[in-house]
C-alpha cells in the first residue's frame, strides 16, 4: 500500500523556521493567489452588481460588464486558484521527493513573470485588447508570457523530480507534471498562438478549437492540480495510507484520456459534426470514471478519519472541495445530455455551474493547499484559525448560495424560452435573484480579505510579537 | 504499473496528441468543406471595425449569435447553418443569452434606434440590463451599428433596405405637419383593422396592467405622460409620437393594435407581437388610448361576444 513519503517520518517541519530563501517559490505563489483572490472576487462582485444597476459604471468603458467579466474569469483561474494550487505544489513537491527544489531564484522569476501576465491581463482586458474567445482573451504577447511561465514551472519542478531521493513518485507529483506540461501545450494550441493577429481560426474549427481548449483549462489545469493537492493533504491529515495505488492510476490516465474528449459539448446546438457531438457525449458521461475513480480514493482514505479532517483547517477545505467535485460533476455529466441542455444552455444554470466547480471545487482545494503548507513554509502556526474558519463559512455558504440562486434562475429562463418568451421579458423574472447573487457575491468577497489577512499575519509576523 | 518521471510526462503528451488528432484534427479536416450559405457576405471595413468593437466591449459574453434548430418554432427567423459562419474570425457563439440572439439582428430596428439604445440601452427598452455604451466616440457608435446592422449580412441587408424605404416615407409624413402625418399612419393600416375598437372593456384592472406594459415597453420613448419627449426623444427621427395628437382624428383600438404589434418600419417604434400577447396588446392600446389621448373605442360596437370574465 503505498503511502506519501511523510517528510522526515514524524519530523515535523513546522517546529522548526526555514532557513530564508526557501520555499521562496511556494511563498510566492501563495501570496499571489490570496491577492488577486481578492481582485477577483472585487471583478465579480462589481460585474454582478451592475446586472441589478446596469448604470453604475456610467460611461467609465475599463468598468464595463463587458469587460469586468473576462477579468474576474481570467483572474480567478489565473490568478486565485491555478497559483494557490501551485504554491501548495511547490512545498509538496520537493518534500514528497525529499529534495530541495532545483531553483527558488528560478522560482521568484516565474512568480513575478506569472504576476506580470496578470497585471498585464487585467489592463489589457479593462482597455478593451481582447482576442474575444471565452477563456482565450489575453493578447498574444501575454500568451507567450504565460506558454512561457508554465514552461519555466516545468523545467523546475521536473528538474527537482531528476535530483530526488526519494525513488517513488507519489500520485500526486503525475498530476502536477502532466498538468502543466499538458496546460502549456493546450495553452498554445487554444489560443492559435501560431497566427498572434487574431488568435483565432475561422467559423467553425475556430469553436471547436476554443472549447476544447476552454473546457481543458478545467480538465488539465484545475482538475489535476486539485487532485495533486487533495492527494497530498488528505492522507497527511488522516495520518493513513493512501486508500488505493490502482484507483490512482485509474482516475489519473482515465482522467487525461476521457477529460480531453468533451469539449464539444459546449456546442451542441451548434453545427458541428454530430459525430464529435456523440463523442463529447459519450465521454462527459464517462467522466464519471475519473472522477469516481478519485473520489473513492480520497473519501476511503478518509473514511472513519473525518474528525482529522476537521480538526485540520487545510484538510477541511481540501475535502469540502471533494464533495464539491463529486455534485459538479455529476451535474455535468447530466448537463452535456442533449434533452438536458435545451433548458440548461445559455442561461444562469451554466454560470451556477460554473461556482460550484471554480470556487466550490478547485477553489475550496487551494485554499485548502494553502493553509496545509503555509505552517511549514512559514515555520509558524497559522495565525489565526478563527478567521480561516470564518472564511471557510463565507465561502461555502456563497457557492451553495450562487449554485441555488442561479440554478433558479437558469430554469425561469430556459423554461420560459422553451415557452416562446423573448429574453426581454425574462429579464424582470431574475432580477429578484441576481440582487441575492450579488449578496452572496459580498460573502466572497470578503473571505478573500479574510484570507489575505490571515495569511500576511501568518508570514509576516509584528516585531516583537508572539512567535 | 511504475510510474516514472518519463513515463508521466510523455505519455500524457503521447494521450493529448492522440485525442488532439481525434477532436481537433479530424473536425477540422470535417469542417474545412463547409461551403458559405446563401446569406453570406464578405463585410465592409466599417462592419469589420464594428466587429472588433463588440469584441472589446464583450457583447459576446451575454449575446449568442447561434440560433438553435429548436428555437424554431419559438420565434426564430432562421435556424444557423455551419456556412454562415465561414468568414467569421474568430466565430462569435458567445454562451449566454442575458441578453437577446442577435444572429439576425441587421434590419430589426433603423440605425437611430440603435443609436439611443447604445447611448443608454434604458432609453428604448426601459428593463434592458445592459451597460451603457456612451464611452463610444460619435465614430465608434457608427462602426457598431454598422455591424449590427449586418448581422444577418444577406438577409440582414434586405431588412436594412425595408427600413430605408420607409424611414423616407414616415420622414416626409412627418415633415407634412400633425394632421397629415396621422393621416399617413392611419392609412398604412389595414382597412378591416382600422374599423375594430378595442374588443376589451376599459377597467381598472386593465387599465393597471396596460400601464405595467407601458412602463416596461413604451416611456423610453413615448415618456411618462405620453408626450413623445422620453429620454430616447433626442436621438430619434421622425421623433416619438405625442399621443395627444391623435385625438379626433380617426384613431381607433384596432389601429392603435396594429401599430403596436407589427412596428412602424423605418421609424423607431418596433414591433411588439413577439414580447407581448394579443391581451397585453389590446390594453396597452387602451392604457394609451385612456389615459393620453383622452378618447377610447373600448367595448362599443362591434364588440362580439363578452369574454366570460368582463365587467
Amino acid at each position: 500500500m503505498p503511502t506519501p513519503p511523510f517528510e522526515g517520518k514524524g519530523k515535523r517541519p513546522a517546529d522548526e523556521i526555514p532557513e530564508p530563501g526557501r520555499y521562496a517559490t511556494a511563498r510566492g505563489f501563495c501570496l499571489t493567489s490570496a491577492f488577486w483572490m481578492i481582485v477577483a472576487a472585487s471583478a465579480g462582485l462589481l460585474g454582478a452588481t451592475e446586472l441589478i444597476a446596469p448604470d453604475l459604471p456610467g460611461s467609465l468603458a475599463w468598468l464595463s460588464f463587458g469587460r469586468i467579466r473576462p477579468v474576474h474569469i481570467n483572474l480567478v483561474l489565473f490568478g486565485f486558484v491555478t497559483p494557490g494550487l501551485l504554491g501548495a505544489a511547490f512545498y509538496y513537491v520537493p518534500r514528497l521527493l525529499r529534495t530541495e527544489l532545483f531553483s527558488e531564484r528560478l522560482g521568484r522569476l516565474t512568480v513575478l513573470a506569472w504576476n506580470g501576465a496578470l497585471v498585464a491581463i487585467v489592463v489589457s482586458l479593462c482597455m478593451g485588447y481582447t482576442q474575444g474567445r471565452e477563456y482565450a482573451e489575453p493578447v498574444w504577447p501575454i500568451d507567450v508570457l504565460v506558454v512561457g511561465a508554465f514552461g519555466l514551472i516545468f523545467f523546475n519542478l521536473a528538474l527537482t523530480v531528476k535530483n530526488r531521493e526519494e525513488p517513488l513518485l507519489y500520485v500526486s507529483i503525475w498530476y502536477v507534471l502532466a498538468a502543466v506540461i499538458l496546460t502549456a501545450v493546450t495553452y498554445a494550441l487554444g489560443n492559435v498562438i501560431w497566427r498572434p493577429d487574431s488568435g483565432a481560426l475561422s467559423g467553425i474549427p475556430d469553436a471547436i478549437l476554443l472549447w476544447f481548449y476552454g473546457h481543458n483549462v478545467f480538465g488539465l489545469l484545475l482538475t489535476p492540480l486539485s487532485a495533486g493537492v487533495a492527494y497530498y493533504v488528505i492522507p497527511r491529515a488522516c495520518r493513513a495510507p493512501l486508500y488505493s495505488h490502482t484507483l490512482s492510476l485509474l482516475g489519473f490516465w482515465s482522467l487525461l484520456v476521457i477529460y480531453t474528449h468533451i469539449g464539444t459539448h459546449h456546442l451542441l446546438q451548434v453545427p458541428v459534426p454530430t459525430w464529435l457531438k456523440v463523442i463529447a457525449v459519450t465521454d462527459s458521461v464517462a467522466m464519471v470514471i475519473p472522477v469516481m475513480a478519485f473520489l473513492i480514493n480520497i473519501w476511503y482514505t478518509a473514511r472513519g478519519r473525518l474528525g482529522e479532517i476537521h480538526a485540520d483547517i487545510g484538510a477541511k477545505f481540501v475535502f469540502t472541495g471533494t464533495v464539491m467535485y463529486f455534485f459538479v460533476s455529476i451535474q455535468g455529466s447530466m448537463m452535456s445530455l442533449p434533452q438536458v441542455q435545451r433548458v440548461t444552455h445559455f442561461n444562469n444554470w451554466v454560470v451556477g455551474h460554473a461556482h460550484v466547480g471554480v470556487l466550490g471545487f478547485a477553489g475550496m482545494i487551494a485554499i485548502g493547499g494553502l493553509y496545509a503548507v503555509l505552517p511549514k513554509i512559514s515555520g509558524r502556526p497559522l495565525f489565526s484559525r478563527f478567521l480561516a474558519d470564518l472564511q471557510y463559512w463565507l465561502i461555502l455558504i456563497g457557492v451553495t448560495g450562487f449554485t441555488v440562486v442561479l440554478t433558479v434562475a437558469g430554469l425561469i429562463q430556459g423554461n420560459a424560452w422553451l415557452n416562446g418568451e423573448t429574453v426581454y421579458r425574462v429579464l424582470g423574472e431574475i432580477h429578484m435573484y441576481y440582487i441575492v447573487r450579488a449578496g452572496l457575491g459580498l460573502m466572497v468577497f470578503s473571505a478573500a480579505l479574510i484570507g489575505m489577512y490571515n495569511m500576511a499575519r501568518t508570514l509576516f509576523p509584528r516585531k516583537g510579537g508572539a512567535p | 504499473m511504475k510510474m516514472t518521471p518519463a513515463g508521466v510526462t510523455f505519455g500524457s503528451i503521447a494521450v493529448l496528441a492522440a485525442v488532439v488528432f481525434v477532436v481537433v484534427v479530424l473536425p477540422y479536416a470535417d469542417t474545412q468543406k463547409t461551403r458559405p450559405s446563401e446569406i453570406v457576405r464578405r463585410r465592409t471595413p466599417e462592419e469589420a471595425l464594428g466587429r472588433r468593437l463588440y469584441m472589446e466591449n464583450g457583447c459576446v459574453y451575454c449575446h449568442s449569435q447561434s440560433i438553435r434548430a429548436f428555437d424554431w418554432g419559438m420565434g426564430a427567423q432562421r435556424v444557423a447553418k455551419a456556412g454562415d459562419y465561414v468568414l467569421d474570425r474568430p466565430i462569435l457563439l458567445g454562451s449566454a443569452r442575458t441578453g437577446p440572439d442577435l444572429s439576425q439582428e441587421g434590419g430589426e430596428h433603423p440605425d437611430d434606434w440603435h443609436r439611443a439604445h447604445f447611448v443608454n440601452p434604458r432609453f428604448t427598452r426601459p428593463l434592458s440590463i445592459m451597460p451603457p455604451f456612451s464611452f463610444l466616440a460619435e465614430k465608434e457608435a457608427s462602426h457598431l451599428i454598422r455591424y449590427v446592422q449586418s448581422l444577418g449580412m444577406k438577409a440582414a441587408d434586405r431588412r436594412m433596405a425595408r427600413q430605408k424605404r420607409w424611414k423616407a416615407a414616415s420622414v416626409e409624413a412627418y415633415e407634412a405637419g400633425p394632421a397629415a402625418n396621422v393621416a399617413w399612419l392611419h392609412d398604412q393600416i389595414p382597412a378591416g383593422w382600422r374599423a375594430v375598437p378595442n374588443p376589451y372593456p376599459t377597467s381598472e384592472a386593465g387599465l393597471a396592467r396596460g400601464r405595467k406594459i407601458y412602463q416596461d415597453f413604451c416611456l423610453g420613448c413615448h415618456s411618462p405622460i405620453g408626450d413623445g419627449m422620453g429620454p430616447a426623444q433626442p436621438f430619434l427621427y421622425p421623433p416619438p409620437l405625442n399621443f395627444t395628437i391623435l385625438k379626433g382624428r380617426g384613431i381607433s383600438g384596432g389601429i392603435l393594435y396594429y401599430q403596436i404589434m407589427n412596428g412602424i418600419t423605418g421609424t423607431a417604434m418596433p414591433y411588439f407581437k413577439k414580447d407581448l400577447e394579443s391581451e397585453k396588446i389590446w390594453e396597452v392600446g387602451d392604457y394609451v388610448a385612456v389615459t393620453f389621448i383622452g378618447q377610447s373605442d373600448a367595448d362599443t360596437a362591434p364588440k362580439g361576444i363578452d369574454a366570460a370574465y368582463e365587467p
